[in-house]
């Protein structure tokens, strides 16, 4: 509690501070989910053939997991600075069972798929697009939270 | 003033601005759009820095990646348009939003002055034995203009 009204007060009351929580936030979506695109281009065969999606995997993970961590802990504090707002906002739940979806996803079927050998190729191709889409839907929802309030 | 306010009263422009859904649509492809090139612009130029990828050629990067990031570019200007131009008069006072736009012009100076000299001649870089520095110069402009890219695009929104 005293911690949700001292984050609360220091984004409200600074003006950058809002800003700045909400740059980390975009700036590290933007890194994680770009990362985790790299793999599913490779799985669906559309670039960076010349490596295994395994190792492409293995260059991206690292920063997949460093960005969304940021992502994670700047949207919490986005979150903690208006938490009413949120409480009655209609979109920004359905935002979080999609995240909660695609998180799981991607550490789980995603990461298997990329690291097993020679999968099939609609395998492949169906795990990437269904992680693309959840993806999109995460960054639509952060969007349509902002908008249908 | 005017000119702003004569753009952002075109007819198809204030049904967008007014709209419920088109124009956070359009918003969130934008951004979409952010985190699925900008991913590739982050690939490529790290590869050009010799910090990740080094088990593909700088030639296999730029060039598997070079249409997608055209697709993207495409994509995202076409959503960016309606979305200035439907706040013309809101966008025309903004510093950030004038920053930005000097910076989408130096993002075309950067690909003039570097992509005959780095970016169409990879097969050169990859036979180097150390990656040479105007790659590495080109990779590091890249990074710092597209994240003031990023930045002033945030802050075109605290503007008042």
């Amino acid at each position: 509690m005293f911690l949700q009204n001292a984050i609360a007060d220091a984004l409200n009351n600074t003006e950058w501070a809002f800003a700045l929580a909400e740059c980390v936030h975009i700036g590290g979506f933007a890194i994680g989910v770009g990362s985790i695109a790299l793999v599913d281009l490779r799985l669906l065969n559309l670039g960076l053939r010349h490596e295994s999606p395994a190792r492409i995997l293995r260059y991206t993970e690292p920063w997949t997991v460093f960005a969304l961590v940021f992502v994670i802990f700047s949207g919490l504090a986005l979150f903690l600075s208006q938490v009413s707002i949120y409480r009655e906002n209609l979109i920004f739940p359905i935002k979080m069972y999609v995240l909660a979806a695609a998180l799981i996803y991607n550490f789980t079927i995603h990461r298997k798929v990329a690291t097993t050998k020679d999968p099939p190729p609609v395998v492949s191709k169906l795990v990437a697009i269904v992680s693309l889409l959840l993806w999109v839907a995460v960054v639509f929802g952060g969007i349509f939270t902002g908008f249908l309030v | 003033m005017t000119i702003a306010h004569s753009i952002q009263s075109i007819q198809f422009l204030s049904d967008f601005s007014e709209s419920v859904l088109a124009y956070p649509i359009v918003l969130s492809t934008h951004l979409t759009c952010i985190a699925l090139f900008g991913g590739m612009i982050l690939a490529t130029d790290l590869r050009l820095l010799g910090l990740t990828f080094k088990s593909l050629t700088i030639t296999e990067v730029v060039t598997s990646l070079r249409p997608w990031k055209r697709v993207g570019g495409t994509i995202m200007i076409a959503m960016g348009l309606p979305l200035a131009a439907s706040e013309a008069e809101k966008y025309a006072p903004n510093p950030f939003f004038w920053t930005k736009m000097i910076i989408l012009g130096l993002i075309g100076v950067h690909a003039l002055v570097f992509r005959p000299i780095v970016y169409n001649k990879t097969e050169e870089l990859d036979k180097s034995p150390v990656i040479p520095t105007k790659a590495k110069l080109a990779a590091i402009l890249s990074l710092v203009l597209w994240t003031g890219m990023f930045v002033m695009g945030r802050l075109i929104a605290y503007w008042d």
